[in-house]
């Protein structure tokens, strides 16, 4: 109970005009930034990041988790209207959504989705209150040999399932991220590795400016390489945006199902919202009565879709709390911005600041209101910021990401680096390189890298202890097990039993 | 360009990453005279990556050979170079030479209109449409230049590039 307590307590800090404005402000500028396709969440949160120093803490971390659960959201909107998803999270919502406004049901989708994100986001938050103490507590156990696996399967899990056609390209990406994170003054002995002669990357390069590259700049460039999409502009009389309580009653499995798939795939350290809703999605449409409306405007998948993808929100932010990895590319921002203002997240926050969790699951909450209420109410806006030629929205962008990146160090040479992640970033997206692994490679290099070096002296250089402690051993087994998997033999093998379960539950 | 192609390419580039990675980290200095644990040197990890990077960018290069539809689906393509080579070309020149050459104001001032502009100026249009695009360029880049120099400057005390 003292999870739901400290809700509770949250609320109680943020329930204050200035702060209700912040969370007005952010949320409806995160549904702006989620609905314009080429602006992503995590871009979004890693620029609102370079604005939030001069707010307090609370005030910022705020700011940043209306910004997330608004872009989340938000993607759904070009989704919906234009079939293409305003982040990548919302490409599922397209498959049901854009079927359902071509035939002038525009309205009743996106009220649909609103329902869906914020009962998903609600489900998330339920668990996040009640999944992240335990978590910490446990991982207050944890010791270098732990670290060291922990981090070395977060960016292979990442890898494993982000990646678009082979997992070799995620695993790449992953490797690329912590071959950047190894560039500077490293973590035990304080000795400069990489700096190629450079005394400015004697520190390191810094999250912040590569991701406001990977994100913001490489962004832009896809944005102005892609295409712009067709608005379905038909609308039915009988359309409307507040959606019937009977539909989502009527799907109440699929949402709570949804709500907590989306909550799994977030703990995943490096997945992310797209996989949680196109998790959610499979999953209700093979267990759905009507698996046929799938892809031609089913209720079912739509809401299944947005619940999946906003409950990963909250999802994602427990392990980046407890244990300072990041269940989502956002979430890696989310880490850095917390550092940045004084909050050190992992194991020891339930020590330090015990009530943390229970006040970040109040502002996802009160993002959430804030959400569903622009979501059912400015539907008809939302289509006119769609309107906003990319001419004119780009270089805003792109100023944003060159200030904000500088304003960071106030130092040129970030800004180098943002230009430098940009470039490389969108060769990479284009080549079906996923970013989230290559994000999660530099944030957690410094912690495989000390775990794994600390490890060993304690052992003094004996490989043992990491293979034979207890959540070590479960570590190495889920690793071998999930690189094993990518075997087509050892898949089939694997998959066996399952099979023939299915064969005589289906005689 | 086909994708096998593409990761046959940058196959050959991780694998040369790879190697440098390990070779740097074989070659770094060992802080013997400081005695630290052996264990703990600091090209340990980069050594490992770059045995890693190398062993991956070897099995995408093989992969690049399977028949596989992946392996012949088009890359770069679907999209316009023209609006890319400019984007890219004005955005690193006003990133890598506009600001800090420029004061911040006038460089994001010129940036804003020339991005704008190359994007929206109706070169065959009429004179109207010319000049109302030429107008609009103008004040979005007045708009962009006075309003991010007040918010970094003045609210988060930023001193300008």
């Amino acid at each position: 109970m003292s999870g739901l307590g400290d809700l509770m307590t949250g609320l109680g800090t943020l329930l204050t005009p200035g702060m209700l404005f912040h969370a007005a402000w952010a949320t409806l500028l995160g549904i702006v930034v989620g609905s314009l396709p080429g602006l992503t969440a995590t871009m979004g949160v890693a620029l609102m990041t370079t604005l939030t120093y001069s707010l307090d803490s609370t005030s910022a971390i705020f700011v940043l988790i209306c910004m997330y659960v608004g872009a989340i959201y938000g993607g759904s909107r070009s989704a919906i209207l234009l079939n293409i998803p305003g982040t990548p999270a919302s490409a599922a919502t397209s498959l049901d959504g854009y079927p359902l406004a071509k035939a002038g049901r525009a309205g009743y989708a996106m009220g649909l989705a609103t329902a869906g994100s914020a009962l998903g986001t609600v489900a998330g938050v339920v668990m996040l209150v009640l999944i992240a103490p335990p978590l910490a507590e446990a991982a207050l156990n944890f010791g270098s040999f732990e670290f060291f696996w922990l981090a070395v399967f977060g960016i292979l899990i990442s890898g494993q399932l982000t990646a678009d056609t082979t997992p070799l390209k995620g695993y790449i990406a992953g490797l690329l991220g912590l071959a950047v994170a190894m560039i500077g003054s490293e973590g035990i002995h304080a000795h400069v590795r990489f700096n190629l002669g450079l005394s400015d990357l004697n520190a390191g390069i810094a999250l912040i400016p590569a991701m406001v590259g990977a994100f913001g700049f490489a962004e832009v460039l896809t944005a102005m390489w892609n295409r712009a999409g067709e608005i379905a502009t038909k609308k039915d009389s009988s359309d409307r945006t507040i959606p019937e309580m009977g539909d989502i009653w009527r799907h109440k499995f699929t949402i709570a199902r949804s709500g907590v798939i989306g909550t799994i795939v977030g703990i995943i350290p490096g997945v992310g919202e797209d996989i949680g809703a196109w998790a959610s999605y499979a999953t209700a449409r093979k267990l759905s009565k009507e698996k046929e409306k799938f892809g031609h405007g089913s209720h079912e998948g739509l809401i299944a879709a947005e619940t999946g993808n906003s409950a990963v929100v909250p999802g994602s932010l427990i392990p980046a709390i407890t244990l300072a990895v990041p269940g989502s590319a956002s979430s890696a921002v989310l880490i850095a911005a917390l550092f940045i203002h004084g909050i050190r997240p992992g194991p020891l926050i339930m020590i330090e600041q015990p009530q943390f969790v229970g006040l970040i699951s109040a502002m996802v909450l009160i993002a959430t209101v804030f959400m569903a209420f622009y979501g059912l109410t400015l539907t008809k806006a939302f289509v006119q910021v769609l309107r906003v030629p990319y001419s004119r929205l780009m270089p805003v962008v792109f100023v944003l990401c060159v200030i904000g990146t500088f304003a960071l160090s106030q130092r040129m040479f970030d800004i180098w680096i943002m230009v430098a992640f940009g470039l490389i970033g969108f060769v990479l997206r284009q080549m079906k390189y996923p970013m989230a692994p290559l994000v999660l490679g530099i944030i957690l290099g410094d912690l495989l890298d000390k775990s794994l070096r600390r490890g060993l002296t304690l052992s003094d250089g004996e490989l043992a202890p990491f293979f034979t402690r207890p959540v070590s051993a479960i570590f190495v087994a889920l690793i071998v097990a999930s690189i094993a998997m990518n075997i087509p033999a050892v898949r089939r093998l694997a998959l066996a039993p399952f099979r023939w379960i299915g064969a005589r539950l289906n005689a | 360009m086909r994708m096998a192609q593409a990761d046959r390419l940058t196959a050959v580039i991780f694998l040369v990453l790879g190697l440098a990675l390990l070779a740097g980290g074989y070659t770094m200095d060992r802080l013997e005279i400081r005695r630290i644990h052996p264990a703990s040197i600091p090209g340990l990890v980069p050594m490992i990556l770059g045995v890693l990077l190398s062993i991956c960018a070897i099995l995408l290069y093989r992969s690049s050979y399977a028949k596989a539809e992946r392996n012949e689906a088009m890359v770069f393509t679907g999209g316009s170079w023209a609006r890319l080579a400019t984007t890219a070309v004005i955005c690193t020149l006003y990133a890598l030479g506009l600001v800090g050459w420029l004061p911040y104001f006038w460089a994001t001032f010129i940036f804003t209109l020339c991005f704008t502009l190359a994007f929206s100026f109706p070169i065959g249009g009429a004179r109207r449409a010319q000049a109302i695009s030429l107008a609009a360029g103008l004040v979005l880049a007045f708009g962009v230049a006075l309003g991010s120099s007040l918010l970094f400057e003045k609210l988060f005390l930023v001193r300008l590039p």
